[in-house]
């Protein structure tokens, strides 16, 4: 029971190669799943499946052991939720909004409220009509989450937010995860899921691709050492020293080798004695190696990974 | 079963359109049934058709507002992105378009009511000279009651097609055909029962055949009888908006 979300084998085809195919995986208890994929690549409509708006046209999805399309009601009594897409109602200005929403939601917590909507910098006098994108985004962050719940579905969560909004939500998100809520984040914004997320689920036309750890994918990455000597001897007594070769240029005198973390002192003990004209690092980052599951296999089958 | 919160935001936003449905029934109504120069048009006229028109504009817009406009838009994800179920939503907004309906007709009939007491209008006036005497309190409220039921028929209609359908597009299409062929119906009917040859077969294609008027002003109980078939017809297109509305996928 320590799965508060589970997802299995949800499939929803919508013709054409639309929509989700196959797809499981599970959130646990006080854990950030990112949910990283491109446009289109049905990570919304996953979200709708757990939302209770869709029914699966087969497999299963459920929240707290309860089926999200029978037990919509009760599931959402621990849900907070942020549509992909800003549609607020019309014809009410930000606090009437927040006020319907806590009614809705049979629960009033003014003190919470009002953290929110100074930490998001929300004035609330502004009907929702003439709102700003970024500002009707603001306003339903803070109705998603002033109900305190335990569990948050926020579906790309910082799109239409200015660079320092951004980082204000990260941080605010950071918090959540340090009162133990429970988070499924969809995001095609490598960054932030690196920057929140303990794994991270990677989705490509409607198919999940890969469910890898984040702290695991962190220390997996290597760098890319490249060292310019200033004689042959030491090029070749250098790439004979055991550290695994990615590259060599006899012409420039110049060799790369990839480096893990745990290897750094082999490569400094192996560079030491010898004579360097230049030097560079490259870091591989996660986006690198997200880039390489978005671009691989494509329906045109080409490589493009460079 | 009522969501308080969700019936107060119905109410805040359609109250431009209701306000000025009800007003405008109301007035033409107190003009109809005291200025001399109109009074004897006020069945033919007002009762019979401003009574049907002006709910029927107001419940096609409105019944769309409430369901379907909303899943279009997308705001429907917040309603149920609390622990509102989708029945307490439709059960919601079916009480708001009933009881608004009632409550347009509540005033209209009172200030009929007014107008009628102050300065009683005769049959001979409405040029019935087969019958003798005013036109009585009890026969407004009748009157009224008979056409309220027809005009909540027609919204449990436009309520069917805005729970059915996830775009405005098609409920606002259909229920406006719905709602427009049967007011067209209902006064070329009434022109066929004012003697013009051929129309009165008009009154076949239409709810609005349900609302009879006449048969109130001649005290018999037709009327009565009459308003089984649109309680009939609210009950099973309430339901069906409400089954499909709870059962169907939603694109938010
Ligand atoms: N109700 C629907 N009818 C038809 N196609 C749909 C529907 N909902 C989603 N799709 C399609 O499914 C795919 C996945 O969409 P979506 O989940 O919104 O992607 P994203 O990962 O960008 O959120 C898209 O190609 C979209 O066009
Ligand atoms: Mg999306």
């Amino acid at each position: 029971m320590n799965d508060i979300i589970k997802v299995s084998n949800l499939t929803h085809d919508y013709g054409h190669g639309r929509g989700v195919f196959d797809v499981s995986f599970t959130v646990k208890k006080g854990e950030t799943l990112g949910f990283l994929g491109p446009n289109g690549a049905g990570k919304s409509t996953t979200m709708r499946h757990l939302m209770g708006f869709s029914s699966p046209q087969s497999g299963n999805v459920s929240i707290n052991g309860l089926d999200c399309r029978k037990s919509t009601g009760r599931i959402m009594e621990k849900v907070g939720y942020l549509p992909g897409e800003v549609a607020l109602p019309d014809g009410l200005n930000g606090r009437e909004f927040i006020k319907m929403m806590q009614g809705m939601h049979k629960t009033k917590n003014d003190e919470r409220t009002a953290y929110l909507l100074k930490k998001f910098r929300l004035d609330t006098d502004v009907p929702v009509r003439k709102m700003s994108i970024g500002e009707k985004r603001k306003l339903a962050v803070v109705t998603a989450f002033m109900s305190d719940p335990d569990i948050l579905l926020l579906d790309e969560p910082t799109s239409g937010l200015d660079p320092l909004m951004q980082e204000v939500f990260i941080d605010f998100i950071k918090e959540e995860k340090q009162r133990g809520k429970t988070i499924l984040l969809s995001s095609h914004i490598f960054s932030e899921v690196e920057a929140l997320c303990d794994r991270i689920a990677i989705i490509k036309d409607g198919r999940l691709v890969s469910t890898v750890d984040a702290q695991e994918v962190r220390h997996g990455l290597h760098n890319i050492m490249t060292v310019e000597f200033k004689d042959k001897d030491d090029l070749l007594q250098f790439c004979n020293s055991g550290l695994e070769l990615s590259g060599r240029d006899d012409k420039h005198l110049r060799c790369s080798v990839k480096v893990y973390d745990e290897d750094i002192n082999a490569f400094i003990s192996a560079v030491k004695c010898l004579k360097i004209k230049g030097f560079s690092e490259h870091s591989v980052t996660l986006e690198e190696y997200f880039m390489h599951f978005y671009k691989k296999d494509r329906a045109t089958g080409g490589v493009c990974y460079a | 079963m009522l969501s308080l919160p969700l019936l107060k935001q119905s109410i805040k936003s359609n109250a431009v359109m209701w306000g000025s449905m009800t007003g405008v029934m109301t007035l033409l109504c107190i003009q109809f049934s005291s200025l001399d120069m109109t009074r004897s048009l006020l069945f033919t006229i007002f009762y019979g058709m401003m009574t049907t028109i002006l709910p029927g504009i107001y419940v096609l817009v409105t019944a769309n507002k409430l369901l379907a406009s909303q899943v279009d838009r997308g705001s429907m994800a917040y309603v149920l992105s609390t622990p509102i179920k989708r029945s307490t939503v439709t059960f919601t907004q079916a009480f708001y378009l009933v009881n608004s309906l009632v409550l347009m007709f509540a005033i209209q009939t009172g200030a009929h009511l007014i107008v009628n007491n102050i300065s009683p209008i005769s049959f001979a006036t409405l040029g019935l000279n087969m019958l003798k005497g005013d036109l009585t309190s009890k026969m407004i409220i009748q009157v009224n009651l008979s056409a309220l039921m027809v005009c909540i028929a027609l919204a449990a209609v436009c309520f069917m097609f805005s729970g059915v359908f996830s775009s405005s597009k098609y409920a606002v299409g259909l229920s406006g055909a719905f709602t427009g062929v049967s007011i067209l119906a209902n006064m070329l009917a009434m022109f066929g029962s004012l003697g013009v040859e051929g129309l009165d077969k008009f009154k076949y294609l239409t709810i609005c055949t349900f609302y009879d008027y006449q048969s109130v002003l001649f005290s018999d109980s037709d009327w009565m009888v009459k308003m089984i078939f649109p309680i009939a017809i609210a009950v099973i297109a309430f339901g069906i908006g409400e089954i499909v509305f709870s059962k169907k996928d939603l694109p938010l």
